[in-house]
């Protein structure tokens, strides 16, 4: 090994051994006089490790820094000395140093620690010269070789330096402008002092940090995280390797079947190298996964150094460190999280005596939470404290001329708070180092969104904010969807699109509206606001004006548009590749792709897009949002469909599967039942006439099969003629029409419209296969009870259905209050609740409240099955002790997860039972 | 032990080799330690909203290279790809990215003492983008500034 190699590796060392430095000199210092040897010794042992090894290779820079950090730890390990915020800065700052040295650990010989070498001598001589001056008696033979010592500097090969053992006086150590802390300098006289002791010039340690110190302190710190190497888990290499191995095997095994032309086995070897291509691909980006607590670990220092700077009192709470992100994202999301985080304390977070006189804790509290959720790693920033003034924004926007006093009148609160993000904007009064020049907010919105996040903001008046971030989880390979635009190609993301629209050129005149200059699309009742991807683009239109309309429904944040297209091609996974520098500035492209033909697509970019048309959002869109979820009556999608021309009839799109069209001369019939060859097996056939009372299909060439899973298998239901998909909030009257098979009528465009219950349906139709399903297995023998309590005639029969065909015993109720009534009772057993929310008497978290209030039901599941399960009402839930929501109606997740909740309880609901 | 800390002194040998290619009847080039091939793979895919002198991004072994046209750069109409056009691709901060020319010149071997400073009237454009002038046997070779010319567009819109 080459000396270029030793000194490689002792850098690599040495940035492990500095890691976690900072905050561990920050818990020492909050522990003050009580504090914690052992972390204390972890410290010192670092440092040590660090001088011997720069010793050894020559740094002689680095040793003697060093060293003298090894010297006041070593004080502080003796209890001679306790850390204050003054020497916790020296002691922060000398790391940093250290660190940016390593950086630079070519050049580091020629380093100037001077500053930093001065001021940690002098700790340790004021700590020595303290005991002099106030006359205890210090062990004489060693005082005077102890202060040589440390003016005598840094020797290869020195050995280590002992301290005296004198007691240590409490008070803080001196901050003297020294001189110079040169060799074969002795004590000089100092002067005793407690706290704030302000030096007239020289080295700029003062006990009250200055401005600028706070903010260049930081910046080391940020700079140095970024390195060329990845901690993987031995686990994960395993993984690797066996992967490794399985692809060698099935390259040979490739290799074989086509030297000997043998077509039959290609296709599943090659079905084998593509799975274990896959599975490899995913191993690999594992190991690029870092835990995010890698950059979380310097924020406490962030806080706490400009806290101090702006005489604020702030402390910072941290949750979900171990949630992980690929590497790059990680280096990369730093930077904008660090000014999220400097905006919290300086203009979020009020000073003490604000905080005060609104009641609030002196204390501010800004927290800093990752998680996991829709396929996204979200990170908030919340502070509790002024919030922002929505009003002030919009007059702030108005006087810098962004917006007209009228924009500003009709724009709503959340469009505001974009504001924010606009270059230029800054709602600071005064430009302090900190922030201020309205340069920070949209160089962090850019940088999010290049990494394909989005940001926003939830804010409250006096409450505090919350910046919420969306990142994901890897940049490299996506799925997306190719899409054809003015004859070429083009790739959106499959984490953007919400669904795909087809409208006939017929009903195009109907259903694309104009408001104000922008055009908008009717989707179910809600408009939504249209982007034609030519025009974004400015490419060439071939107006096929009378042609169907491709609309892709695409979401990003809060945003929802629909991006029209020419065509579209297939879904594929693509490896993402950069725009080079020059296309800096296409806000509506992410980067590029090749595709397997070796042709480039550009990846498209929603929220760039949405930015480059100014998107309007129609304010009716977000009315009738709102008034939709304010009403009582519930959204169901439904499939409506007619058996024979004068009758129609409808399926909850919940149940449904897939839709087949197919060839009548295609279905067999086997003992009496209609059955089709599908998908390589068989798949039974029903049809309606022969279970419920209707007219028959008339003969036709052609019918629809609706697919839909029944008693653990698929079944389908024939369908002659399909009329529409829709979302209907009608009342659904369940008296009137009821008969085995039909749970329901309602009415749509002057029509009645039966409801099929297709579970029902199946059951008359094969018993056989319900009579054979075994309810899950359990320990005392008795079946799994379920209490649901749903105001809804027809969601409480749909659920009750959906559970007694999995084999649990079911009881339905049609309020909270009469659910909490038999709850009450303690012969009654449940092993479950489910729930919806909004009820008449009793709602469901008043339920859940109750529940949970009880000793006896306190440990009891409880499962809320509502339409309303925005971020505020799951929070509000879990509050009150919900188990997991979920949204109306996922037949397949609500009956896994009953499973889930009903097996995992292992202490069984009893009498009685005490806490 | 001091010599792995300290760095080894650059010392410039006294001869260059310069890839050369001409626009029109001017004969252009770049140090050959900047090239890292010339092609003549011309299937590029426009970019919306890019910088005029952009022509588009193409397939280069698996990476995306943007392709700029060397004509738009110095102010001249557009490059017509022919059979002859010649893509430079040169490596500038670790990225790849192609210029188009009209035609591909020699390697030419010369001394870093004979290239003088440019003078002000060439093919009618701001002097930056000019490194310096040559004197061969029959013509004069101009010698470019790779990261003027690649920054240039980079910053303007």
């Amino acid at each position: 090994m080459d000396d270029r190699e030793l000194i490689s590796e002792f850098v690599v060392e040495s940035r492990e051994h500095l890691a976690d430095i900072e905050n561990q000199l920050l818990a020492i210092e909050a522990a003050g006089a009580n504090a914690d040897v052992g972390l204390v010794n972890t410290v010192f042992r670092a440092i040590h490790s660090i001088k011997g090894a720069a010793g050894f290779l020559g740094l002689s820079t680095v040793g003697q820094l060093a060293h003298d950090l090894e010297n006041v730890l070593n004080l502080v390990r003796n209890f001679q000395l306790v850390p204050d915020a003054a020497v916790t800065d020296i002691l922060l700052r000398s790391a940093d140093k250290l660190r940016s040295m390593l950086d630079d650990i070519d050049h580091s010989n020629e380093a100037d620690i001077a500053e930093y070498v001065n001021s940690l001598q002098a700790i340790v001589a004021g700590m020595v010269a303290e005991d002099a001056h106030a006359g205890s008696p210090a062990s004489a033979p060693s005082d005077t070789p102890t202060v040589a010592g440390a003016g005598e500097g840094y020797h290869a090969g020195a050995s280590e330096w002992e301290p005296t053992i004198t007691a240590a006086p409490q008070c803080d150590p001196v901050v003297q402008t020294a001189s110079a802390g040169l060799p074969g300098d002795n004590v000089r006289p100092l002067a005793t002092s407690c706290p704030s002791q302000t030096p007239a010039a020289g080295p700029p340690q003062n006990t009250e940090v200055p401005r600028g110190s706070a903010a260049t302190s930081a910046a080391p710190a940020a700079g140095a995280i970024a390195e060329s190497n990845v901690r993987v888990s031995v686990n994960v290499l395993d993984r690797l390797m066996n992967l490794a191995g399985e692809l060698v095997l099935s390259r040979n095994q490739l290799m074989q079947t086509i030297a000997s032309s043998d077509h039959v086995a290609l296709g599943t070897v090659a079905a084998r190298v593509n799975q274990v291509t896959s599975e490899l691909q995913e191993t690999i980006m594992q190991t690029r996964l870092q835990p995010i607590g890698a950059i979380f670990g310097r924020f406490p220092r962030v806080v706490r150094d400009l806290s101090n700077a702006l005489g604020k009192s702030c402390q910072l709470i941290i949750e979900g460190q171990e949630v992980e992100l690929d590497k790059s994202i990680i280096e990369a999301v730093g930077d904008p999280l660090t000014h999220l985080i400097r905006n919290a304390v300086d203009h979020g977070i009020e000073s003490a005596e604000a905080r005060a006189n609104c009641g609030k804790p002196v204390v501010g509290t800004v927290t800093l939470r990752a998680f996991h959720q829709a396929g996204k790693v979200n990170i908030q920033i919340s502070d509790d404290g002024r919030g922002m003034d929505i009003a002030r924004i919009k007059e702030k926007a108005v006087a810098k001329g962004l917006l007209s006093p009228d924009q500003a009148h009709d724009m709503s609160d959340r469009e505001a708070l974009q504001l924010i993000f606009r270059p230029g904007f800054s709602m600071a009064e005064r430009v302090t180092e900190v922030s201020g020049r309205g340069v920070g907010m949209d160089v962090v919105k850019t940088n999010i969104e290049r990494l394909g996040g989005t940001v926003t903001i939830d804010t409250q008046l006096g409450a505090g904010s919350t910046i919420h971030v969306r990142l994901p989880l890897t940049l490299a390979i996506i799925p997306s969807l190719i899409v054809r635009c003015a004859g070429r190609r083009y790739a959106l993301p499959q984490s953007s699109i919400r669904e795909l629209v087809r409208v006939k050129a017929s009903d195009a005149a109907a259903r694309i509206e104009r408001i104000k200059r922008a055009e908008v699309f009717r989707l179910r009742g809600d408009l939504l606001p249209i982007i034609r991807l030519n025009a974004a683009l400015d490419l060439d239109t071939a107006n096929e004006a009378e042609s169907a309309l491709n609309i892709i429904v695409v979401e990003a944040g809060h945003l929802r548009y629909g991006l029209v297209v020419d065509g579209l091609c297939d879904s594929e996974e693509i490896v993402v590749k950069p725009l080079g520098r020059h296309m800096k500035g296409c806000s509506c492209l992410a980067g590029a792709t090749i595709l397997g033909d070796g042709n480039v697509a550009l990846i498209l970019d929603i929220t760039g897009i949405a930015a480059h048309c100014q998107l309007f959002i129609p304010e009716e869109a977000t009315s009738t949002e709102d008034t939709a979820d304010e009403s009582t009556s519930d959204r169901y999608d439904l499939l409506l469909f007619r058996n024979h021309p004068l009758e129609q009839f409808a399926v909850s799109m919940d149940m449904v599967a897939r839709l087949e069209r197919v060839r009548v001369d295609q279905i067999d019939s086997v003992g009496g039942k209609q059955i089709l060859q599908y998908r390589g097996g068989v798949l039974p056939l029903l049809s309606l006439e022969d279970y419920i009372g209707c007219k028959p299909r008339d003969e036709m060439a052609k019918v629809y099969v609706v697919v839909f899973p029944a008693a653990r298998r698929e079944v389908g239901l024939i369908v002659p003629e399909l009329i529409d998909i829709r979302s209907v909030t009608a009342e659904i009257d369940t008296t009137t029409f009821r008969e085995p098979g039909i749970s329901g009528s309602l009415v749509q465009d002057d029509k009645t419209v039966r409801l099929v219950d297709l579970q029902e349906l199946t059951h008359n139709a094969h018993p056989e296969w319900y009579a054979s399903m075994t309810p899950p297995a359990l320990a005392d023998n008795r079946a799994h009870r379920v209490l649901i309590a749903e105001d809804s005639d027809f969601f409480r029969k749909q659920l009750c259905n959906f559970l007694e065909t999995e084999g649990y015993d079911v009881v339905g109720c049609e309020d909270g209050a009469v659910a909490w009534q038999v709850l009450q009772d303690p012969h009654n057993k449940f092993d479950l609740v489910v729930t919806d929310i909004e009820m008449p008497n009793m709602d469901g978290l008043e339920l859940t409240r109750n529940i949970r209030s009880e000793p006896r039901l306190v440990d009891l599941p409880v499962v809320a099955v509502t339409s309303l399960a925005g971020e505020e009402d799951v929070r509000r839930g879990k509050q009150v002790g919900v188990n997991e929501y979920h949204i109306k109606l996922d037949r397949d997740q609500l009956v896994s997860t009953v499973a889930r909740f009903v097996t995992s309880s292992v202490r069984p609901v009893c009498a009685g039972r005490t806490r | 032990m001091n010599s792995a800390v300290t760095a080894a002194p650059k010392t410039r040998s006294d001869y260059v080799e310069i890839a050369s290619f001409y626009l029109g009847d001017v004969l252009l080039g770049l140090p050959i330690d900047q090239v890292e091939e010339m092609n003549h793979h011309f299937n590029l895919t426009p970019v919306p909203q890019a910088p005029q002198c952009v022509r588009g991004v193409m397939n280069l072994r698996g990476n995306v290279v943007t392709v700029i046209d060397l004509r738009v750069i110095l102010g001249l109409e557009p490059t017509v790809i022919t059979r002859q056009t010649c893509n430079v691709v040169v490596s500038s901060r670790d990225e790849q990215i192609g210029i188009l020319t009209d035609r591909v010149g020699d390697v030419v071997r010369t001394r870093w003492s004979s290239i003088e400073p440019p003078p002000a009237n060439v093919v009618g454009s701001d002097g930056r983008y000019f490194r310096g002038v040559c004197r061969l046997d029959h013509e004069l070779l101009i010698l470019l500034d790779v990261e003027q010319l690649l920054a240039a567009e980079a910053s303007a819109r």
